[in-house]
C-alpha cells in the first residue's frame, strides 16, 4: 500500500512512517524538511495545495499529522497550517482509500477536570490558538467523512512522549535544567499520556479500520495509554530517567492560572515561560475511557508509564 | 367538646368557586403531565353534583393497565403529593390521585365532615372505575380511604403516615393542636398551618403544595379539616372514625404500612397503633423521610414491588399457604442440604407450629441449674451463680407482667453489660417479651432513633440508663422498669409475689431484635426467632466446647448472654466493656491464669491492643476466635503467639453468626483474600457471580474459582429486618427452596474454604473486570507493612485503581520509592499511590469507610 505520512519531522509522524514501513508499506514523508528516520521524503509545504496535491497522486492513503504546535502562535499561521493545511490534505486525498487525521484531545477542554471521558465534540472555545485551529479542522474533517468523501478516522492521541520528545520531554528537561520548573498544586492531578511507540501503532490501526472501512470510520477517538497517573509523577519520572534532581515547585493552582494569563499577555518572545492553557491543563485530571477506542481500533497499548520510563531513562543515557 | 358547627364563623364564610384544571405551565414546572389533568362530576354528600381535580394517568398508560390504583391525600395537600407514584407507576397502573372536595384545584362548597368525605370518596369511585381498586392514601387520607374500603372491591391497601385512631396515650400532635385551638386564625385566614406542613418536606415541593391554597376562600376546606379531626369521643366525627378503626380490623385484603420515620405528627407511635391493630400488615418504614413520606422517599418503587409481590405473577403467597409442612426450627445442624427447614416461609399466627421442648428452649440451661451454686458469671461488675440467675430472673419477668408486658412485647434492654444485663435478658424470655438490643456506644441520638423505630413496650434498665432514656424521650409511652428504687419506675429487684409466668412460644416467635452495626450502611433492626437463637445456641455452643475449658470470655458485652443459654460458664476480663480496645494482656492474664477458660471471642480491636500490650508476655488460651473476618495475618500471628493456642477468624454478621469455622485463618486464596474456613455444617454458602461465569480452568485443571457475592443460609439466620419490607425483599434471594441472606459480601468458594474480598459496595470496577479491594488491600498492606485502602475513581467498567496508605495529614503523593515498592507487590496497574488519614468507621476501628475515602481522592486527582 502506498501511504503518505505528512509531518513525518515529528517524533509521532517519524515514528508512524517507521511501523507503516517496517510492515511493508511503501511509505512517503510530506513536510518541508528531510525525514530523519530514512524513509522517501516529498518536500514541500502544506500551505500550498498544489505541492499538497502532487504528493498525494497515485496514493493509496494518507496519515494527516503536520501541524503547527507552539505555545503561543499567530492565529493566521493557527490557521494556514492547521485549518487550511489540513483542508488541502483531505482536498488532495479524494482519490485515496483512507485517511487518517490526526488531531489532540484539547479540541474537547473546556477548562474542567475529565475524569474517565470518551472522545467529547471539538467544541473547544478558547483563546489557545493551537487548540481552536485543531477543533476547526476535526471539525471540517469529520463534516466531510459525513458527507461520504474518503474513509476517515480521526485519532486524539493524548501527551505523546518517549525518547526523543522534543515537546513534553524536552520542555520539562530544559525548564528543570534552568530551575523553572513549577507545577501546580504538587501536580496532583490525573493525566492520561501515550508512549509513542503505541501511539503510532493506534494510527497504523486507525489507518487499517479506515481502510477496511471498520466501524471507527467517521468517528474521532481519544488514543491514550490507559495508564493515567498524577502530573507530578509523570514530571519526576522524566527528571529521574535525565538524570536530574527531582525536587518541583508547586503553587497554587488559580495561582498558575493567574500567572499563565499575565505571562501569555506580557512575555515579548514566542515561548512565554506559561500560558493559561498550559497551566489549566497541568492543573487538571485529564484521563480518558479507552475501551471503545480499543475496541474499534482492534488495538492495545503495550508500554506502561513505569517501562516507557526505563526506555527513556535508556535513551538518555545514550545520550550523554 | 362537642363541636357542632365546623366553624366560629359560619356556613357564610364558604365562598363557592368551581373546580378548575391548573395550567399546562404550572403542571409541567411542578413535573406533572398536562395530560394527566382532568375533571370529574359525580353526586356529591350533599345529594348535589360535585366536581374533582383528579390526575389520571388513564390516557398516558403504555401498556394495558395492571389495575387501577386511588390515592387520597390529607390536609392540606392535593393530589401533587403523588407526583413519584404517578411516575414511577402509571405506566403499568392506572393511577388516579384525587383532590378532595374544596381542596386541591376541586370544586370549593360547603364544608366536609369525615363521613361526608368517605362517603364521596365512594361515590366518586364507583362511578369512575369497575373492577377492584387498590386504594393508597397518606395522613387523613388514610382515614378517609379506609373507610371507604368498606364499601368498595379493595384488593390492597397502601398507608403512608396515617392514623384510623388516636392511639389513648398519646397527645394530639402539637402541630394539630396548636391549628386548632386558632383554627380560623391559623387555617384559613392566614397561610400559617399550610406553610407549616409545606415546611416539612424539600424545597423543591413547597411551591407545588402552597399553590391551591393561595386565598383564605380556598384555604376554607383545610380550617373545616382540621376542626372536624376529632381528638375526643364528643367530637362529631368519632363515631365516624371509629367506623374507620372497625373497616381497618376487618379488611381483607393485604395492607402494606410505609412510613416516614421523622415525621412529627403521625409519628412512630400511630405507626405502633396500626401494626398493633394488623400485626399482618406489611411495614416499610424510611428513616430520614418526615412527614410527606410520598414526596421524601420512593414511594412508587415501594409500592410497585409490593403490588407485584403480593398482587401479581410474582406473589408467593400460594406458596405461603402450602409451606407449612415442617416447622421444627428448633432443630439445630441440618446437615447441609436435607430438607432444612426455612422458618421463614412458614406461616406465622395460626399454624400448627409445635410448642417448644420447654415453655422457653433458650432457658432449659438455666432451669437445669436451678439450686446450682456455681458460677455463671464472673466479671469486674460482680458475679453470679446459676441460682441466683434462676431467681432473680423469675422475679424480674414476675415484675415485666405484673407491669403489663405480654408475650411478644418488645423490651428495650439498658442495663450494661454485667450480671444485671443476664437476670435482664433471661427474664425477658421467661416472659414471653422480645429483647430489643442496641449499641450503646453508638452515641444518645443514634440509640434513640433505633429505640424509638422498634416500638418498645417497656424499658429494663438501671437509674442512670432510665434518667437519660427519659430525658431524652427515648422510647415515649413505654413502661419504665428499674433495677433498684426510682420514681416512676417499677423496682424489679422488690419482692414480688406470684410464679413467673408459663409462657408457651414456638420457633417462630420472635426473641429478639438486634441492631446491625451501621459500620456498612445505616443501623438496621434485625429479628431474630426463638427458633433461630436455638440453633444458633447449640452451633455456638459446640464451638466454644472445643477450646476445651469449662468457661469462655468474650470482649463482646452481647456474647456474654451466651453463658446461660449454652451452659457455659463466661469469666470477663478486667477492662471497660463498652471500649474493646483497651483489652490488655494484663486484662486477659487475669481471667485465663486459672485454666478454665478454654476459648476467647475477640473483636479485632481487642486483638490488636491484647498484641500491643503484651511485650513478649503470654495468655494461654487453647481457642481464640477473632470476629470481624478477614483478619489481617499479622494480627492472627500475633494472637496465636500471645495465646499459644489456635486462632480462627470466622466469617460472620449481624444476621447470620457465625457462617464458616474461620479455620486457617493465614492461608492466602488463589485470588486474594485470606481464609475464612469452611461453611459449618448445616449452613449453605452459595456464590452469586459478578459476571458471566468464564467455566475456566486454573493450571492444576481445577475449575476456577467464582467470585461473587456471598450467600448464606442457615438455621440461625435472621428472621428479617424490621418494618424493611423493601430491604428484606432485596436482601432474601430463594434457591432450591431455602430463603438465602445477600451479604452484600464479596468472596469465593475455593477446596471448600470461603474467602472474602470485601465489601460489593466497595468493589472495583477496573476495564479488566470487577474486583474485590481485599485482594489488592491485603499484599499491599503485608508488603508496606502500613494499613492501605484501595478504591476506583472514574467510571464503572473504566475505573483506575488508587491506593492510599494510612498516614496522618492530608491526602498527598508518597515518596517514589514507596509507590514503586506499592507497584511492585501487586498485578493491577495503580494510577496513583497516595498516603494520607483513612476516614474511618467509628464505632469499628478496621472497617475504612472506602466510599468516602473515594470521595476524597476523586477530588484530589480531579485537580482543580
Amino acid at each position: 500500500m502506498n501511504v503518505v505520512v505528512t509531518g513525518a519531522t515529528s517524533l509521532l509522524g517519524g515514528e508512524v512512517a517507521s511501523q507503516l514501513a517496517a510492515r511493508g508499506d511503501h511509505v512517503t514523508c510530506f513536510q518541508r524538511r528531510p525525514n530523519l528516520v530514512g524513509l522517501v521524503d516529498h518536500l514541500g509545504d502544506i500551505r500550498d495545495a498544489d505541492q499538497v496535491a502532487a504528493a498525494l497522486d497515485g496514493q493509496d492513503a494518507v496519515v494527516h499529522l503536520a501541524a503547527l504546535v507552539a505555545p503561543r502562535m499567530a492565529w493566521s499561521d493557527a490557521v494556514a497550517v492547521n485549518v487550511l493545511g489540513t483542508a488541502n490534505v483531505q482536498r488532495g486525498s479524494a482519490a485515496c482509500g483512507a485517511f487518517v487525521h490526526v488531531s489532540t484531545p484539547s479540541v474537547a477542554f473546556h477548562d474542567v477536570a475529565a475524569v474517565g471521558e470518551g472522545a467529547e465534540p471539538a467544541a473547544y472555545v478558547g483563546h489557545d490558538a493551537y487548540a481552536r485551529s485543531k477543533a476547526i479542522a476535526e471539525r471540517s474533517v469529520l463534516v466531510d467523512a459525513a458527507l461520504g468523501s474518503v474513509p476517515t478516522v480521526v485519532l486524539r492521541p493524548h501527551l505523546v512522549w518517549g525518547p526523543g520528545d522534543t515537546q513534553l520531554v524536552g520542555r520539562i528537561v530544559a525548564r528543570a535544567r534552568e530551575g523553572r520548573l513549577v507545577l501546580p498544586d504538587h501536580g496532583r492531578a490525573l493525566i492520561d499520556t501515550t508512549f509513542v511507540d503505541d501511539a503510532a501503532a493506534a494510527i497504523v490501526a486507525g489507518l487499517d479500520a479506515a481502510m477496511t472501512q471498520g466501524s471507527a470510520t467517521g468517528r474521532a477517538l481519544v488514543v491514550t495509554g490507559g495508564d493515567p497517573r498524577p502530573v507530578g509523577e509523570i514530571v519526576t519520572g522524566i527528571l529521574e530517567a535525565a538524570g536530574l534532581p527531582t525536587r518541583i515547585r508547586s503553587v497554587p493552582a488559580p495561582l498558575a492560572a493567574v500567572a499563565g494569563r499575565l505571562s501569555q499577555a506580557w512575555w515579548p518572545g514566542d515561548e512565554p515561560p506559561l500560558t493559561h492553557f498550559a497551566a489549566r491543563q497541568l492543573s487538571l485530571a485529564h484521563w480518558f475511557d479507552q475501551r471503545q477506542t480499543q475496541a474499534l481500533l482492534d488495538w492495545k497499548p503495550e508500554v506502561s508509564v513505569d517501562a516507557g520510563m526505563e526506555r527513556l531513562a535508556q535513551w538518555f543515557t545514550q545520550q550523554s | 367538646m362537642a363541636n357542632n358547627a365546623l366553624h366560629p364563623g359560619g356556613a357564610s364564610r364558604h365562598v363557592s368557586a368551581p373546580a378548575r384544571q391548573p395550567g399546562h405551565a404550572d403542571l409541567t414546572t411542578w413535573g406533572l403531565d398536562p395530560a394527566w389533568s382532568r375533571l370529574v362530576t359525580f353526586q356529591g354528600a350533599a345529594g348535589v353534583p360535585v366536581t374533582w381535580h383528579v390526575l389520571d394517568t388513564a390516557t398516558t398508560l403504555k401498556h394495558p393497565p395492571t389495575g387501577t390504583l386511588v390515592c387520597v391525600h390529607g390536609n392540606p395537600s392535593w393530589s401533587y403529593l403523588w407526583t413519584d407514584v404517578l411516575h414511577e407507576m402509571g405506566d403499568s397502573w392506572r393511577v388516579v390521585a384525587i383532590d378532595q372536595t374544596g381542596m386541591g384545584f376541586s370544586e370549593r362548597t360547603g364544608p366536609r365532615r369525615l363521613a361526608e368525605r368517605i362517603d364521596e370518596l365512594v361515590a366518586c369511585c364507583a362511578q369512575e372505575f369497575d373492577g377492584p381498586l387498590v386504594l393508597m392514601a397518606h395522613d387523613w387520607g388514610g382515614a378517609i380511604a379506609v373507610g371507604a374500603s368498606a364499601r368498595l372491591p379493595v384488593e390492597a391497601v397502601i398507608l403512608a403516615n396515617t392514623a384510623v385512631a388516636k392511639p389513648e396515650d398519646v397527645a394530639v400532635p402539637p402541630l394539630i393542636a396548636a391549628a386548632r385551638r386558632t383554627v380560623d386564625l391559623a387555617c384559613r385566614r392566614t397561610p400559617a398551618f399550610v406553610e407549616g406542613a409545606a415546611a416539612m418536606t424539600g424545597r423543591s415541593h413547597r411551591a407545588a403544595l402552597r399553590a391551591p391554597y393561595r386565598t383564605a376562600d380556598l384555604r376554607s376546606a383545610v380550617a373545616d379539616f382540621v376542626a372536624d379531626i376529632p381528638v375526643t369521643p364528643d367530637d362529631y366525627s368519632a363515631p365516624a372514625l371509629a367506623g374507620v378503626a372497625d373497616a381497618f380490623a376487618s379488611l381483607t385484603c393485604p395492607i402494606l404500612l410505609v412510613w416516614g420515620g421523622r415525621d412529627l405528627v403521625f409519628h412512630d407511635r400511630f405507626l405502633a397503633d396500626l401494626r398493633r391493630r394488623r400485626p399482618d400488615a406489611d411495614v416499610h418504614r424510611v428513616v430520614d423521610a418526615a412527614h410527606y413520606l410520598p414526596l421524601d422517599a420512593p414511594i412508587g418503587a415501594i409500592a410497585g414491588a409490593w403490588l407485584d409481590r403480593t398482587l401479581g405473577a410474582g406473589s408467593n403467597r400460594s406458596d405461603l399457604s402450602t409451606a407449612g409442612t415442617s416447622n421444627d426450627t428448633s432443630i439445630s445442624n441440618n446437615t447441609s442440604n436435607s430438607n432444612t427447614v426455612d422458618s421463614d416461609a412458614l406461616p406465622g399466627p395460626g399454624s400448627d407450629a409445635q410448642p417448644m421442648g420447654t415453655p422457653v428452649g433458650l432457658l432449659a440451661e438455666v432451669d437445669a441449674h436451678r439450686g446450682d451454686a456455681t458460677t455463671l458469671y464472673q466479671g469486674p461488675e460482680g458475679a453470679l451463680t446459676w441460682d441466683e440467675l434462676a431467681v432473680q430472673s423469675d422475679r424480674v419477668a414476675a415484675h415485666l407482667v405484673a407491669a403489663g408486658v405480654a408475650v411478644g412485647d418488645r423490651i428495650a434492654l439498658l442495663v450494661p453489660p454485667g450480671p444485671d444485663l443476664l437476670v435482664a435478658a433471661m427474664a425477658t424470655w421467661r416472659a414471653g417479651a422480645v429483647l430489643v438490643v442496641a449499641d450503646a456506644t453508638a452515641g444518645i441520638r443514634s440509640l434513640r432513633a433505633l429505640i424509638r423505630a422498634t416500638g418498645v413496650r417497656a424499658v429494663l434498665g438501671t437509674r442512670l440508663t432510665l434518667g437519660v432514656s427519659r430525658a431524652t424521650r427515648m422510647a415515649p409511652g413505654a413502661t419504665r422498669l428499674c433495677f433498684g428504687p426510682m420514681p416512676g419506675a417499677r423496682d424489679v429487684t422488690s419482692d414480688l409475689r406470684g410464679q413467673p409466668p408459663e409462657v408457651v412460644l414456638t420457633g417462630e416467635s420472635l426473641a429478639a431484635v438486634v441492631h446491625t452495626s451501621g459500620a456498612t450502611g445505616p443501623a438496621k433492626p434485625v429479628r431474630y426467632t426463638h427458633g433461630a437463637l436455638s440453633a444458633q445456641r447449640d452451633i455456638v455452643g459446640s464451638i466454644l466446647a472445643e477450646g476445651g475449658g469449662s468457661a469462655f470470655t468474650t470482649s463482646f458485652p452481647p456474647f456474654m448472654l451466651l453463658a446461660p443459654v449454652v451452659g457455659m460458664a463466661c469469666h470477663q476480663a478486667d477492662f471497660p466493656l463498652a471500649h474493646p480496645g483497651r483489652l490488655t494482656l494484663d486484662a486477659l492474664a487475669g481471667v485465663t491464669k486459672d485454666g478454665t477458660v478454654g476459648t476467647a471471642w475477640l473483636s479485632p480491636a481487642s486483638a490488636r491492643n491484647l498484641v500491643r500490650t503484651a511485650a513478649g508476655r503470654h495468655a494461654p488460651v487453647p481457642l481464640t476466635l477473632l470476629a470481624g473476618a478477614p483478619i489481617p495475618r499479622g494480627l492472627v500471628a500475633g494472637v496465636a503467639e500471645v495465646t499459644g493456642g489456635q486462632v480462627r477468624a470466622p466469617y460472620g454478621m449481624t444476621e447470620c453468626l457465625p457462617v464458616t469455622d474461620g479455620r486457617d485463618p493465614e492461608r492466602i486464596g488463589p485470588l486474594g483474600g485470606t481464609s475464612t474456613g469452611a461453611p459449618l455444617a448445616g449452613c449453605d454458602v452459595e456464590i452469586e457471580p459478578l459476571t458471566r461465569v468464564s467455566g475456566g480452568r486454573d493450571a492444576s485443571g481445577h475449575p476456577e474459582p467464582i467470585v461473587g457475592e456471598i450467600l448464606v443460609a442457615a438455621p440461625w439466620m435472621f428472621e428479617g429486618y424490621d418494618a424493611r419490607w423493601m430491604t428484606d425483599q432485596r436482601s432474601e434471594v430463594r434457591r432450591q427452596g431455602k430463603r438465602f441472606h445477600r451479604t452484600g459480601d464479596v468472596g469465593y468458594l475455593h477446596e471448600g474454604t470461603l474467602f472474602q474480598l470485601g465489601r460489593m459496595a466497595h468493589l472495583l470496577h477496573p476495564t479488566s473486570g470487577p474486583l474485590g479491594c481485599l485482594a489488592i488491600e491485603l499484599p499491599l498492606a503485608e508488603q508496606l507493612g502500613c494499613e492501605v485502602a484501595v478504591v476506583g475513581i472514574g467510571p464503572v467498567g473504566a475505573q483506575v485503581l488508587v491506593a492510599v496508605l494510612q498516614a496522618s495529614g492530608r491526602l498527598r503523593p508518597v515518596p517514589t520509592e514507596l509507590a514503586k515498592r506499592a507497584r511492585a507487590s501487586v498485578s493491577v496497574p495503580l494510577a496513583a499511590v497516595l498516603q494520607g488519614s483513612l476516614p474511618a468507621d467509628r464505632r469499628h476501628e478496621s472497617k475504612i469507610d472506602r466510599t468516602r475515602l473515594a470521595g476524597v481522592v476523586d477530588t484530589y486527582l480531579r485537580g482543580r
